[in-house]
């Protein structure tokens, strides 16, 4: 599985006014790695996470995604560098409440130029495969927790991201659909070669990654 | 832009949407309303002199007859000498010009308000020639007579009676209802133009007050160029002397009196506010419903969506809801206009260009042209307005959709 890096941190820091909450992170995670980043509530994960996935900017520092330096790129460059390479599971799914399961799921190909059949097959081969087809015109209002998070997930995966960034992904379901969304996390870092870093402050959902991260106050302690 | 969120957004959030439609509907019926009254009411005030062919008249006050015996002139309208008509007639915006002689005859057991018209124009008091309900039109060159129905019938006049007025003898070859017409220079008798013009030229009241040629006349009525008329009322004031009387559409809006009658002004005041308000409503409800959706912007642009794309999707939204709005919002105007159609309006005309000696009875009433208010949407005024909603729309959703599109994701996702 590991067949290079395919991101890298070196030193990065990130300041809200004179609180430093990342100091000097550096880390990497290589291809088709599932790291997970462990830590307290207000620790600094989810900015770590926003600072290596180029949805945030940081003060210090340098984050190497693909080979592609993306501190220094623009909003746009970022914005089309995510489309192509990464994926996003949020903790409160984010899912658009007006499009049904396989529009959202289709929503990153929304700005692509390529048919609308095309959109629609890539979406409900993804839904399917999350054992949702038969919920795929449903508004994200009448789907349950765990399925708005597999469809979160599928609409991660409809680019064919290279690395999937996961904040704290379980945190609003129950423990069976949590163990349930971990085992798809886990298949498609296995099977399908996708890196992933989750963020938790459950160290107990850690055992299943490759790796763990340990963050306290702003810093990567192992 | 995506048509499918673009549908979705509108249809799912019937309320947003509902509140941008409605909001701004009312300011642009409004917009639409106020014109279509200011139009209506420019209409109305034209319609007492289209009813005589004509969009201005002309006439001259002059001194009161010393003695009201045989022909006399009105003291609202004194000569108009050949040689001004002519000079009238070069004016810019002068497209054509009917003459007339309007005259008061005081016989012994009679009093007649006798018109004298061209038996073959198209502008002027001619027109009548379509109002003839019994017999015929006046003849080229021939001394004869129409009379008015309504005094037809009081005196027992019927066509191939004879009629005496100021010792000359009129064979009556037709009726005229007179009040198919214009309520402007109603007579009881209409002889053709050269009659009355010998009448008057043959009295010594008339030429005591107004020394009065053959070839003259008058009342003027002139067909111009709608554009030109205001500079042609002030030409004509200046050439005419401080006692003419000019009848323009325009005179006729200020004696409406009312606020859309009174001044462009106004309706243009009002017409901005409509579109000021409008435009508060649209981009107010806009800002408060983009501004509900920062997480979604941020989830766009985290899974890739560029600035110009969240800004094109906001723009085809408020494009859209403004459009719908413009819709509504005409046919809002267009039943408030089929309603207002059936409002009545009241056109008093001066007695001045119409006048009746006071003495006689109904002589001092004040004399209204009635009609329905005119009130219409023009497809012109419809498309200004369609097409003011889509540029409400467009900058509105351009401006807010910048806006918001330089939102972080991360500020907006973050969930701690």
């Amino acid at each position: 599985m590991n067949n290079g890096t395919i991101l890298t941190a070196t030193g990065l820091s990130k300041k809200y006014g004179d609180l430093e909450v990342v100091k000097g992170v550096s880390l990497s995670i290589d291809t088709g790695e599932f790291v997970c980043l462990v830590g307290k509530s207000g620790c600094g994960k989810t900015t770590l996470l926003s600072l290596l996935s180029g949805l945030e900017r940081p003060a210090a520092g340098r984050v190497m995604l693909e080979g592609k330096d993306i501190t220094s790129a623009s909003e746009d460059e970022l914005a089309l560098f995510r489309r192509e390479n990464v994926g996003f599971i949020f903790q409160s799914f984010n899912l658009i409440p007006t499009l049904s399961a396989w529009e959202n799921v289709a929503l990153p190909l929304f700005p692509i130029k390529m048919t609308g059949d095309e959109r629609k097959r890539r979406a409900t081969d993804l839904l399917e495969r999350m054992e949702l087809g038969h919920r795929m015109d449903h508004l994200p209002s009448a789907l349950s927790g765990g399925e708005k998070q597999r469809v979160a997930i599928a609409r991660a995966l409809v680019n064919h991201p290279k690395i999937l960034f996961a904040d704290e992904p379980i945190g609003n379901l129950d423990s069976a659909t949590g163990d349930a969304i971990l085992e798809i996390l886990n298949i498609l870092h296995t099977q399908d070669g996708v890196a992933i870093l989750m963020v938790t402050h459950e160290v107990e959902l850690a055992k299943s990654a490759n790796r763990l991260i340990r963050m306290h106050d702003g810093e990567v302690q192992s | 832009m995506n048509l499918r969120y673009l549908r979705n957004e509108l249809y799912y959030q019937k309320r947003r949407t509902l509140a941008a439609v409605i909001g701004l509907s009312i300011g642009i019926a409004l917009l639409i309303i106020l014109n279509a009254l200011s139009m209506a009411y420019r209409r109305a005030a034209r319609v007492p002199l289209q009813e005589i062919g004509a969009d201005v008249t002309v006439q001259r006050s002059g001194d009161v007859p010393k003695e009201l015996t045989g022909a006399v002139f009105p003291c609202s309208a004194v000569t108009i000498r050949d040689e001004e008509v002519r000079r009238i007639e070069a004016l810019p915006g002068v497209r054509g010009i009917g003459k007339a002689v309007l005259l008061w005859v005081f016989d012994p057991n009679r009093v007649w308000i006798v018109l004298g018209v061209e038996q073959q124009n198209s502008v002027g008091p001619s027109i009548l020639r379509n109002s003839v309900i019994e017999g015929r039109f006046l003849n080229e060159g021939k001394s004869e007579a129409l009379v008015e129905v309504s005094y037809a019938r009081q005196f027992g006049i019927k066509v191939g009676d004879t009629l005496s007025v100021a010792k000359r003898d009129y064979p009556v070859v037709g009726l005229v209802d007179a009040s198919r017409a214009a309520k402007i220079a109603v007579a009881n008798i209409y002889l053709p133009l050269l009659e009355a013009q010998r009448l008057a030229a043959s009295s010594g009241q008339v030429q005591a007050v107004s020394p009065f040629n053959p070839v003259d006349v008058n009342l003027l009525f002139i067909q111009a160029d709608e554009e030109r008329i205001p500079e042609l009322s002030s030409a004509l004031r200046t050439m005419m002397g401080k006692n003419a009387t000019i009848g323009t559409p325009d005179s006729f809006l200020k004696l409406l009196g009312s606020l859309f009658a009174l001044s462009d002004k106004f309706t243009l005041a009002a017409s901005l506010i409509a579109i000021f308000v409008a435009v508060l409503i649209a981009f107010k409800t806009m800002a408060g419903n983009i501004s509900e959706r920062a997480r979604e912007i941020g989830v766009l642009k985290a899974v890739g969506w560029i600035n110009r794309n969240v800004v094109a999707q906001l723009l085809a939204e408020s494009v859209i809801e403004c459009f719908m709005a413009g819709i509504l919002g005409l046919l809002i105007a267009l039943v408030a206009a089929y309603g207002l159609s059936f409002l009545t309006v009241n056109i008093p005309i001066p007695w001045e260009m119409s006048p009746t000696p006071h003495f006689l009875p109904g002589g001092g009433d004040q004399i209204f042209k009635t009609l329905r208010l005119p009130v219409h949407v023009p497809w012109t005024l419809a498309s200004f307005a369609i097409l003011l909603s889509l540029i409400i729309g467009g900058l509105t959703g351009a401006l807010l959709g910048r806006n918001i599109s330089k939102i972080k994701p991360s500020e907006v996702l973050r969930h701690e």
